[in-house]
């Protein structure tokens, strides 16, 4: 993008600027391709120190920022502000975004929808890289019977059936809690099969560990996923 | 084992050797505690059956 910097100049007394340095100076504030080339412009050699009343604009989410001295705010953001998008393959068994939880937002929600599966399937969730202490509790039923199923799973390798895969859709809202923070991480999961024998659930749990994650994984039980559209969303901490 | 084709936000390449390990065992759990879980549902069926009930007619029964 023509308008997009990677820092952010501490000028110096009687300093000639460059025609690049006008050009960012005349786009009236700083943009960046993403939050992470964002924070590695300030504060280095010949950079400004982040302060409060930077401001930003972000070009993967479109987003115009502020900084409070504390985090970085969204200008106008309504509850939920849009952090990624992240549009699926063909015929993957995992998709990984690395970059959904930073300290900007303490709490996420995350949609998948659109896209189809090989088959009816489960979709299971992991943060980072951890393969253990996932304990969960699953309350489903089926669109053909009065039956509530419950299971409870302790110390697995992932949060089971956080999402739903069908050959028509895949389906799932997850509300992530603190993944960012020093705390264990909690979620809230639910999807539904669009199958007319499919089933429908609803889950519980916790990830029994305090490491601040910045990265998450869904990978369907059976099968591959094939298009859709994983969107990640921050919920604004004030 | 399995090949894999794995996506990291927008690149999509074949899984390695450690990260297809990582898919089959994360898959191998899920199949064991899904088996659990059905074999509780036969369990509960299966009483079911011996009292000549359907499972809604005994949810329906505790209300």
């Amino acid at each position: 993008m023509p308008n997009t910097q990677t820092s952010v100049p501490a000028f110096v007394a009687s300093q000639v600027l460059t025609a690049q340095q006008q050009t960012e100076i005349n786009t009236g504030i700083p943009v960046f391709a993403t939050t992470v080339t964002r924070d590695a412009a300030f504060g280095g050699s010949g950079e400004k120190a982040l302060a409060e009343g930077q401001f930003a604009y972000i070009e993967a989410t479109n987003t115009t920022q502020y900084y409070d001295g504390a985090a970085w705010q969204s200008v106008g953001a309504s509850g939920l502000t849009l952090v990624s998008a992240t549009t699926i393959g063909t015929t993957v068994s995992s998709v990984t975004v690395s970059s959904a939880f930073s300290s900007t937002y303490d709490n996420y929600r995350i949609i998948l929808s659109g896209g189809v599966a090989s088959t009816a399937t489960e979709i299971n969730m992991t943060l980072g890289a951890t393969a253990t202490g996932y304990y969960r509790f699953l309350v489903s039923g089926s669109y053909t019977s009065d039956t509530v199923n419950g299971a409870g799973s302790a110390n697995t390798t992932s949060w089971r059936h956080t999402a739903s895969g069908s050959t028509t859709l895949l389906s799932g809202e997850i509300d992530l809690y603190s993944p960012n923070l020093a705390k264990n991480t909690s979620i809230i999961g639910r999807g539904a099969q669009a199958s007319t024998t499919g089933a429908t659930l609803w889950q519980n749990g916790y990830l029994n560990d305090t490491t601040q994650y910045t990265a998450f994984t869904f990978t369907p039980q059976t099968g591959t996923l094939t298009g859709g559209t994983i969107r990640v969303y921050g919920y604004q901490n004030s | 084992m399995a090949t894999y084709k794995i996506q990291i936000d927008d690149v999509v390449r074949d899984a390695t050797t450690e990260e297809a390990a990582a898919i089959d065992a994360q898959r191998a759990e899920a199949e064991v505690v899904a088996e659990a879980a059905a074999a509780k549902v036969a369990a509960r069926q299966a009483v079911l059956d011996k009292l000549g009930l359907t499972a809604d007619e005994a949810a329906a029964l505790l209300g």
